[in-house]
């Protein structure tokens, strides 16, 4: 299923926008992207590698030679694109969205037509099927590990790399410093590897 | 700029796919099984770029249609959409990128409009560049990290879980000199090749 490649699913979804509506939306994520602690559930969520929005206004969608006049679409809609790079299934994907970011997402989605809401979820759920569509070739670099392990990798080689620069301690010394350094890696050494099964 | 995040470009193309009502097999399907069958583990194109951390390719058939009263309306060709997360800046990216995978690049974009080929890589830019979409806004958990030190860090990881399940009970001397060891060992370990999935590929012969 291209849509996974072991931990990872790509997701891809596209919703029309009334191009007036859409300058509200570019404002939000100006205003976002101005002030990062107000993404701060989006960190916290801690299963989205990469994610990002873009909005193609109705004369934006690239054409090799604008003076064609078959090349022209005639759209009235602006549309939004999301592209998400997360761990887990797309159900527990959107369980989640749902319940920790409806707020945001209703924020974002709301001005694309016909939006639901994020909650309840059924209709949220039913909103985002119709809008996805599906991968046709994923790659990932580190397909086994998901953003937790990869936080956890950087912190264990930091703090793997100020041990090591203590080798030349005295043992007694150096021992002491290695009990430290277990203490302080100890929830981070969990393994990577093929993900759970799951819908 | 939202194409970057810290170290991180947000790479989006939309590709217009060429259209050919006489030929037996619409471009967009043959595009479809070509990529189907590109290998997207360790012998992937993008795997021998070695910047990227996260790519797509994804045929678009069409915008979507909520319903009434929403107006329906369609576009006038299907789109190759080329998602892409790496280090550093774009034209390096794509001269590399023209570089380690000429040939997968030349099979894919053949199908899609004015795509002037692979021979000249500043027309292949220009291409790209003209099919690149600004991106609004970009999240990134980590974008201060490249591919390599990521990969790395995960096997330093699985090393160091392996090396203090072997040395439970060590102590002073005896310790220090199995972990000088140990370091000196994983300092000159191969930095693990990316997309790798044989698993334990992290550990490998350390520990």
């Amino acid at each position: 299923m291209p849509n996974l490649n072991g931990k990872q699913y790509a997701m891809n979804a596209i919703s029309p926008m009334k191009p007036w509506k859409s300058w509200i939306v570019r404002g939000f994520f100006l205003f976002l992207g101005y002030f990062p602690g107000a993404g701060r559930d989006l960190n916290n969520l801690s299963f989205i590698h990469f994610a990002r929005w873009v909005i193609v206004g109705r004369k934006q969608f690239p054409r090799l030679d604008p003076n064609r006049a078959e090349h022209k679409d005639n759209l009235r809609y602006d549309y939004l694109l999301f592209f998400s790079n997360f761990n887990g299934t797309w159900n527990q994907y959107i369980d989640a969205f749902s319940a920790v970011l409806s707020a945001g997402l209703d924020f974002i989605w709301r001005r694309s037509e016909k939006y639901p809401g994020a909650v309840p979820v059924t209709p949220f759920k039913t909103y985002i099927q119709r809008g996805q569509f599906e991968t046709d070739y994923y790659y990932s670099a580190y397909p086994h590990a998901a953003t937790n392990d990869v936080k956890a990798a950087h912190r264990v080689q930091a703090a793997f790399d100020s041990l090591d620069a203590k080798r030349d301690l005295p043992p007694a010394e150096f021992e002491q410093a290695y009990r430290q350094f277990v203490l302080q890696v100890q929830t981070d050494l969990g393994a990577t590897g093929e993900a759970p099964v799951g819908t | 700029m939202a194409n970057k995040n810290g170290n991180i470009y947000g790479l989006t193309i939309l590709s217009p796919i060429k259209q050919d009502a006489a030929a037996p097999v619409s471009p967009s399907l043959e595009l479809r099984k070509y990529l189907h069958e590109l290998c997207a583990h360790e012998r992937s194109p993008f795997a021998r770029i070695r910047d990227v951390h996260m790519a797509r390719l994804v045929v678009m058939d069409d915008v979507v249609f909520e319903g009434s009263p929403s107006h329906e309306e369609h576009l006038r060709y299907k789109y190759l959409v080329f998602e892409a997360n790496f280090d550093g800046d774009l034209e390096p990216f794509l001269r590399k990128m023209l570089d380690a995978a000429r040939e997968e690049v030349g099979q894919i974009w053949r199908h899609c409009e004015g795509f002037p080929g692979t021979a000249d890589p500043d027309k292949f830019i220009e291409y790209m560049k003209k099919c690149q979409l600004e991106t609004t806004f970009y999240f990134v958990d980590v974008n201060d990290k490249t591919v390599p030190q990521t990969l790395k860090a995960l096997q330093t990881q699985s090393a160091v879980a392996a090396f203090i399940q072997k040395h439970q009970g060590a102590t002073g001397g005896g310790l220090r000199e199995a972990f000088r060891q140990f370091s000196k060992e994983l300092a000159a370990a191969k930095t693990p090749h990316p997309a790798s999935v044989r698993g334990r590929e992290f550990t490998g012969q350390l520990v």
